[in-house]
């Protein structure tokens, strides 16, 4: 079926998302979006008191980042396939591209992180420095020798400018490449120039992406607890993000193909590779999650351990045991199978259960920091130091729907802007035909 | 001179291209033929589904050949730095959940036996190194690496013909027909 496909067979003005079929699930995404944003800034900004403002944080960082990682990955792999000027992914680099556009919406809602009544439950660090009357080092020398030593780089002016920087850096970037890809479509004279192009401007960018996924992991999660460091971090949270976005290409291109979209242009071979991406990504994962784990188990060293300690006292125990085995053990064995990746029906099954990991992973993440922190800032509010706070899930289940919705509406409104694949590449059909 | 008897290996024929042989492939294989091959000078994509192959049983032995392997990385941990000479290290417990300290050397036996099983299973299911193949008996083969695309059938074939197979490779485009023997020890 997907052998020999010729020119005739390519959409001369695009394959376009009807966009009355999906304008029905894209208001409700935006409604729940919307009203779910309002009812977040009021918990953010202490409306519903300090209880609501304090554990809400936590949530909402959690479902920021859990977000933000699917938008970046979009990115990675568009920034991939053209640097590896690779010939298969023609037919689904649209979809890349999509998914990556989101990005500067989700960034969005990290703004409320500038703020100190957000950020003054999340950041300790950063309530030490706003402490400090006069010299902030000078008060830091005398506080703590760690902030000390880290104030070149954990300050708030320089962590403000990192902030713009992570939104601003990528956001420019997938933009001029979506509009380059996108501006092919139309063009009667496609040529060969955009290709060189993306190459070209796809590898130095690939630096912001690798500066991006890091420094943000290191702002955003690992500043959670300012004392703790990690070497893997980075890369960690670099291997849950592909892994995840791959997820939700797969998804959107089963999703795209059983609505009759992406006809002649992708079949089992792509949903094969993608499949061996997800396997790949999978094991990588699981490879520097356990690298990660087995630095600071060995290494034993007091500001490393914490975290791995605060995540193995009570259930926080359960879980990381259960992303042992759900996260990698199964699904290494299940992808295993080459028929299974070809079929996009049982992949997109196995795309979901990787989100659903995805989610627990960065649960593991964020949450269990939110007892530990509230209940050393302020015991009369959160109670005492605590592994959890009960009923304090709540909000994470509204940030994360908020957020999800809201993802959802822009990554709908992104497919539905363009022709669902390059109909006008000179690579399509190469892609079209592509055997592995 | 030439009345010892030769054993017939079976019949090669010529293709004159990798598209024709893709089409030829196909007949060969929806005419039941189950003992042949296609012998071209590039890989041809896709001719692995024309000839009708199933997918290799090499996994299998790859997959088994690597749990071997995390088991024999476990014993060789376990035994010598748990049982026969409990090793502490940096006050770490010599049990069960010393099993991290493990994982490199549980890893890397994983990879070496798999990768042995890949290399050796491989080479037994191609059946190499040998000596000589039948096939080297003709005289035109060795096009085979330059610019020819031929199929050879077996005469183990159970549907082989001195007639019926010449026919049909005729039929399906071949050129240069030739009953192949093996040469005389």
């Amino acid at each position: 079926m997907s052998h020999n496909v010729t020119s005739a067979d390519i959409a001369i003005n695009g394959d376009h998302l009807d966009n009355s079929k999906v304008a029905k699930v894209k208001t409700i995404c935006l409604a729940i979006a919307a009203i779910g944003s309002l009812i977040s800034l009021c918990l953010l900004f202490g409306v519903f008191g300090k209880w609501w403002q304090g554990n809400f944080a936590y949530s909402w960082v959690f479902s920021f980042y859990f977000f933000l990682t699917l938008s970046i990955g979009g990115v990675f792999w568009t920034l991939l396939h053209n640097v590896s000027n690779s010939g298969w992914g023609t037919s689904v680099r649209r979809t890349f591209e999509n998914l990556g556009s989101t990005y500067p919406w989700v960034f969005l809602f990290g703004i409320p992180l500038l703020f100190p009544q957000v950020n003054q439950y999340l950041y300790e660090w950063m309530n030490t420095h706003r402490e400090a009357t006069g010299n902030i080092k000078e008060h830091l020398h005398h506080e703590d020798h760690l902030m000390y030593a880290k104030y070149w780089f954990m300050n708030i002016p320089f962590w403000v400018g990192r902030f713009l920087f992570y939104g601003i850096g990528i956001s420019v970037v997938i933009y001029f490449l979506r509009k380059l890809s996108t501006s092919q479509d139309t063009d009667p004279k496609p040529g060969t120039s955009r290709l060189f192009a993306a190459r070209k401007h796809s590898t130095y960018t690939l630096i912001i992406f690798a500066l991006t996924i890091t420094f943000t992991g290191f702002d955003f999660l690992m500043g959670l607890d300012y004392k703790w460091f990690s070497t893997m971090w980075g890369v960690y949270l670099f291997a849950g993000s592909t892994l995840n976005s791959m997820a939700v290409i797969i998804l959107v291109c089963a999703w795209l193909k059983s609505q009759g979209h992406l006809k002649h242009v992708t079949g089992p071979e792509h949903f094969h590779i993608m499949g061996k991406l997800l396997f790949a990504f999978t094991t990588f994962w699981a490879y520097i999650a356990f690298s990660q784990y087995f630095l600071i188990w060995y290494a034993n060293i007091t500001e490393e351990t914490s975290y791995f300690l605060i995540r193995n006292t009570g259930n926080w125990n359960t879980g990381m045991i259960f992303l042992v085995v759900f996260h990698f053990i199964v699904p290494f064995v299940v992808l295993l199978q080459a028929w299974l990746k070809k079929n996009p029906k049982y992949l997109s099954i196995v795309a979901v259960y990787t989100l659903c990991m995805h989610v627990l992973d960065h649960y593991l993440i964020s949450i269990p920091e939110r007892g530990i922190s509230l209940g050393k800032i302020d015991p009369d509010v959160f109670g005492q130091i605590s592994t959890s706070i009960p009923g304090a899930f709540w909000g994470d289940i509204l940030a994360f729907v908020t957020i999800g919705a809201a993802f959802l509406f822009f990554l709908l409104r992104a497919l539905g802007q363009h022709s669902l694949y390059p109909n006008r590449d000179p690579r399509i059909l190469e892609s079209a035909n592509f055997t592995n | 001179m030439s009345n010892t008897r030769k054993r017939v290996y079976g019949y090669l024929a010529e293709f004159k291209s990798a598209s024709a042989l893709y089409k030829a492939a196909a007949k060969v294989r929806d005419a039941g033929f189950r003992k042949w091959d296609c012998y071209t000078p590039y890989p041809v994509h896709g001719l692995d589904d024309a000839m009708g192959l199933k997918r290799s049983i090499l996994p299998w032995f790859v997959f088994f050949g690597g749990i071997t392997g995390c088991a024999t990385g476990f014993a060789l941990a376990y035994t010598t730095q748990v049982v026969i000479y409990p090793t502490v290290v940096q006050a770490k417990p010599t049990n069960i959940f010393t099993i991290p300290a493990f994982f490199p050397v549980l890893f890397e036996l994983t990879i070496l036996f798999s990768a042995f099983t890949v290399l050796f299973g491989l080479l037994g299911l191609i059946q190499l190194p040998r000596l000589n193949h039948p096939l080297f008996a003709s005289k035109q083969f060795h096009r085979a690496t330059d610019d020819g695309f031929f199929i050879a059938i077996e005469a183990r074939d159970a549907k082989f013909s001195p007639e019926g197979t010449r026919d049909l490779l005729a039929e399906i485009g071949g050129d240069n027909i030739e009953l192949v023997e093996e040469e005389e020890n």
